[in-house]
């Protein structure tokens, strides 16, 4: 079993961006990751024109919901500029010497790496709110210029998935059940300098164990 | 997993199936999400703004329980009779290659709804009617241009033809282990399924689509598609405006999957429209037509079944029924057959065409391409000039008494005199257009968008029921259709835009005696040999008109005294 890993494009949003980004960046993974029945939901974006697709699970929703409450948290906490969020999914294996310990393997198959520049606002964090709001001022041209920027940056993320799951099928192991959300998965987040990246990365890979090594 | 799971069949069997599945299945989401008819999204608040916490039940739209279609690769899809439609024509066709055009078709007027395909495509005679050169007709301001075309085809690595891919899949597949094959398939198919799902939605043609379902606006431009089992290539210069999507090909033991799509990416510039100058003179056009007025003229006709309920959230929809209307007057006159005889129809046999016009599904293309039916539409545009009219107008122009007659519910009467009754339609018309377009708009939605709204319901009704068996019966749609826009009430009228008109109305508007309703409806009890030519009126000087109008006065006269025969009689 190999895993496969997909780094996306790196977006550089503003802090009231994150929410719809993360959310369609997620939701379009997992609806092309939820290979039992499911009831696809067409999702307009409010900030930009794109539409993307989700599975129609609202337990998913909640979780993914969850996990980007939790990334917006990091990025206020920690303002630096490299985050990450990593969607992986795998299979559970118990392993055999360890069983009585409740130890199960978890098999990574998949990994994707959303990567998302958050610009620090001048005025600090807006709240949570991210309606568009039209401001007259000198800066609104350009910013609806890097709205436009931002926009095509996404739908290019977007495609990127999509070609990803066009060319890379095989590593996907047999559909395990017929739910809508067939896959186990998880997110994690990575929000710290970049120095500490690479150890957080390290950490987290010997926690669980690289699929590559046991490959 | 699907119902080829444990299907005794062999193993091509299978397959041949999921590619059969594959293509259905792909044509239902191109569809879905390009024929503005049955839109997804509004069908039951299914269009979610991306809030924190969208309803539970969103998910679930029409019905909590999944079909057995909607278990084939494990998505469900809401219902698009255009995609049952085509498939079934092309389940017969041994899996040839699918190639879906969807058409932007600008015009002001053309609203038809495109639920359904290019219902010719079923015959292949009938497929070469739609044509992608626009200009034949090229005084029409409208216009027809291929925004996207998605190729399907199942490429069989051992035989030519597609037809014998069975036949020849069978030697080969037995080499492979016998199920797994068709798991990966299935399974990739999923895949590929899914990815055509998102893509769908990115393309700039879905912002076009998501706006014609979505606003209340009146949109000048509609989508079309063509379903047909060939290409026809695009020219050189049409083809550099295009950009290609490859899906990455399906292997299978036997052959090939492939998908792909040629998509124009400037698209948006055309969707940019609305506020082009034809737009207002349109909404007075649309505004001005007998469809209001007609209510108060006879209220105890059919119309009055239609409930006055909500307007205005339905705007666009009021297209709907415009479409019912172009498509009415085959059902309920007669006397338009002429005319289609005698109209310049190019490349379509004679003898389709009725079936073509009753057919509740025909798509934009055909009316591009049929200027007869053009002539009920309402528009400016297609308006012969206002000098006298050529013979062929005479059907053309006259469909405004008809619009009387069918809200009366009288048969369609023959050509003789113009009627004073009729004449009274071109006085309603002018009073209101000279109202605000809002006001009018106001004003129609009452008959109009609740007929459409019924419509809705009922269609979802009827093909809801369609789905259950899988069938496709056009008789049974015609017929939930009938029942649907049961009361005719409103019918494009077309108003000249000659002076001479404007004056004649002036005149008529003062004639006080014309208008009596009372001889209004003697006329329709009594006569049935009653004209459908008011065209004449609006073609003619104010002399004329003069004229006509002192007959008239006889007329009224001669028939007022009939009917005091009758009426005790009665």
């Amino acid at each position: 079993m190999n895993c496969e890993v997909c780094q996306l494009k790196e977006l550089d949003i503003e802090h009231f961006e994150i929410r719809e980004v993360l959310r369609c960046i997620l939701h379009t993974v997992l609806f092309h990751r939820a290979l039992g029945l499911v009831r696809p939901k067409d999702i307009d974006l409010e900030l930009f024109e794109i539409t993307y697709v989700q599975c129609g699970d609202v337990e998913l929703e909640r979780k993914i919901d969850e996990k980007i409450d939790q990334f917006i948290d990091r990025v206020e906490k920690h303002p630096n500029k490299k985050n990450q969020i990593c969607l992986s999914f795998y299979e559970v294996k118990n392993k055999q010497a360890t069983w009585f310990t409740n130890k199960v393997e978890r098999l990574y198959w998949e990994q994707w790496y959303i990567n998302l520049n958050v610009a620090q606002h001048p005025k600090g964090i807006s709240g949570k709110s991210y309606s568009s709001k039209v401001v007259v001022d000198p800066g609104a041209e350009s910013r609806s210029a890097r709205r436009a920027a931002l926009e095509t940056s996404l739908r290019d993320v977007l495609f990127q998935i999509i070609r990803f799951v066009n060319e890379k099928k095989d590593h996907i192991p047999p559909i395990p059940n017929l739910e809508g959300v067939s896959f186990p998965y998880e997110i994690t987040i990575s929000s710290s300098s970049d120095s500490a990246f690479g150890m957080d990365m390290l950490k987290r890979m010997l926690q669980t164990g690289h699929p590559t090594m046991l490959s | 997993m699907a119902s080829y799971h444990g299907n005794p069949h062999s193993e091509p069997a299978k397959m041949e199936q999921i590619i059969t599945e594959f293509f259905a299945k792909s044509l239902h989401i191109i569809l879905e999400s390009r024929s503005p008819y049955v839109s997804s999204r509004n069908y039951s608040g299914e269009q979610v703004l991306s809030s924190p916490s969208p309803s539970p039940s969103s998910s679930s739209s029409s019905s909590s329980s999944f079909r057995p279609r909607d278990k084939w690769f494990n998505l469900a899809l809401r219902d698009c009779p255009a995609a049952l439609e085509n498939i079934d024509f092309w389940r017969q066709s041994n899996l040839e290659p699918m190639i879906v055009d969807v058409i932007l078709v600008q015009t002001p007027l053309n609203f038809s709804p495109k639920r359904g395909p290019a219902r010719n495509s079923s015959s292949g005679k009938d497929r070469h009617f739609y044509g992608s050169d626009t200009d034949e007709f090229g005084s029409e301001a409208k216009s027809e241009k291929i925004i996207e075309r998605w190729i399907l085809q199942y490429e069989s690595k051992k035989s030519a033809g597609g037809g014998s891919s069975t036949s020849s899949s069978s030697g080969s597949s037995s080499k492979r282990s016998g199920n797994t094959s068709s798991h990966a398939l299935y399974k990739k198919s999923i895949l590929l399924l899914r990815s055509l799902y998102a893509t769908i939605r990115l393309l700039p043609a879905y912002k076009l689509f998501r706006d014609l379902i979505s606003s209340a606006q009146i949109r000048l431009y509609n989508l079309g598609h063509r379903v047909s089992s060939f290409v026809e290539p695009f020219t050189r210069r049409e083809e550099a405006d295009m950009q290609k999507f490859v899906f990455t090909p399906v292997e299978t033991s036997c052959g090939r999957l492939c998908l792909s799509v040629l998509y124009r990416s400037s698209v948006l510039d055309l969707s940019s429209e609305p506020s082009t100058p034809i737009s207002p003179q349109f909404i007075q056009e649309y505004v001005g037509s007998p469809m209001a007025e007609p209510l108060k003229r006879f209220p105890s006709g059919p119309i009055s079944q239609s409930s006055p309920s909500s307007s205005s959230p339905f705007g666009r929809r009021h297209s709907w029924s415009y479409d019912i209307y172009r498509e009415s007057p085959s059902s309920a006159n007669p006397s338009p057959s002429p005319t289609y005889s005698e109209a310049p129809i190019h490349r379509l046999p004679p003898s389709s065409l009725p079936r073509h016009l009753h057919d509740d599904t025909s798509s934009v293309v055909a009316h591009v391409k049929n200027p007869s039916y053009d002539e009920y539409w309402p528009s400016p545009m297609f308006s012969p000039s206002p000098s006298p009219s050529p013979p062929t107008n005479v059907t053309g122009v006259s469909h405004m008494p008809k619009a009387i007659l069918r809200y009366s519910s009288m048969p369609s009467l023959p050509n003789k005199q113009p009627r004073f009754d009729q004449l009274t339609v071109p006085k309603e018309l002018f009073t209101l257009s000279k109202d605000e377009p809002g006001n009018m708009l106001g004003v129609k939605p009452s008959s109009n968008s609740s007929l459409s709204f019924q419509d809705d319901s009922e269609f979802s009704g009827a093909f809801v029921l369609d789905d259950e068996d899988d069938t496709t019966d056009p008789g049974s749609r015609q017929g939930s259709f009938d029942l649907a826009c049961g009361p005719h009430t409103s019918f494009p009228v077309k108003k000249s835009q000659d002076a001479a008109v404007g004056a004649l109305v002036h005149m008529l508007k003062k004639a006080t005696p014309l208008h009596q309703e009372i001889s209004v409806v003697h006329h329709m009890q009594e006569d049935t040999t009653a004209t459908t030519s008011s065209n004449l009126a609006l073609s003619k000087t104010t002399a004329d008109a003069f004229e006509e109008l002192r007959l008239y006065r006889e007329m009224k006269d001669s028939l007022l005294k009939q009917g005091k025969k009758n009426i005790p009689q009665a």
